[in-house]
């Protein structure tokens, strides 16, 4: 650990909520995405958090992906419908896209605000005694 | 009665060689400076790194620059601070009236 450990353990919290963040805006990118029956379903994205367990901060343990069955969707007009008329929809819910999103940016919010606090402090501590 | 004899003079005992006090308490304060102005510089380096980083398009992420340019700031700021309180001891011993 450095000389200023709060700073680099929120700054390793910070970059697994812009990982998250990305992942989020990725599913809600392609939420839409058509595929036909013959191919799997675009799959969301999850990141998986795993604690550095010596109080250091947390890393990216990888990227975990959804149902690659996706949703069957009744669509004949669809040029990608096979011939029951049916297309893949990616199982992807909006609304806890939404929430997801909500929390990351809280999450990251809320590290930055401890960046600022550690370094407020950081700071009060070299201007000991002066 | 018989009184007796003065004994032999015997050998001077040599006082031992006096040793030197070895510089530990001169060298913390050095050391300590010297490994924190390592330390600085590595910050420094690193803040430069990503600096470049970022404006090349390089960095993935904003806050590992800002994080490393605020780090280098506080250490700079900490360093200083050190060198202060150190002319100012120096300066008050040279104030003493001898």
């Amino acid at each position: 650990m450095s000389i200023f450990g709060a700073i680099d353990t929120a700054g390793s919290s910070l970059t697994l909520h812009r990982t998250w963040l990305d992942a989020i805006s990725d599913n809600i990118a392609n939420i839409n995405t058509v595929r036909p029956t013959s191919q799997s379903a675009f799959q969301a994205r999850y990141v998986v958090a795993q604690s550095r367990g010596n109080g250091t901060g947390v890393d990216v343990a990888g990227i975990a992906l959804g149902s690659a069955q996706g949703r069957m969707v009744s669509d004949p007009t669809n040029p990608l419908a096979d011939a029951q008329g049916y297309v893949r929809m990616p199982d992807i819910d909006m609304s806890e896209q939404m929430t997801q999103l909500i929390m990351s940016q809280r999450g990251y919010q809320a590290n930055l605000a401890v960046v600022e606090r550690a370094q407020q402090a950081y700071q009060q501590a070299i201007g000991l005694g002066r | 009665m018989s009184i007796s004899p003065i004994g032999p003079i015997g050998s001077i005992p040599v006082a031992p060689a006096t040793t030197r006090a070895t510089g530990t308490q001169g060298a913390g304060f050095g050391q300590a400076l010297a490994q924190g102005l390592d330390q600085l510089n590595g910050l420094q380096q690193t803040s430069d790194t990503k600096s470049v980083q970022a404006v090349t398009g390089q960095l993935s992420d904003i806050h590992d620059y800002t994080i490393a340019a605020n780090e280098a700031a506080l250490a700079t700021q900490l360093t200083v601070a050190v060198r202060n309180k150190a002319v100012e001891a120096f300066t008050e011993i040279m104030r003493m009236p001898v």
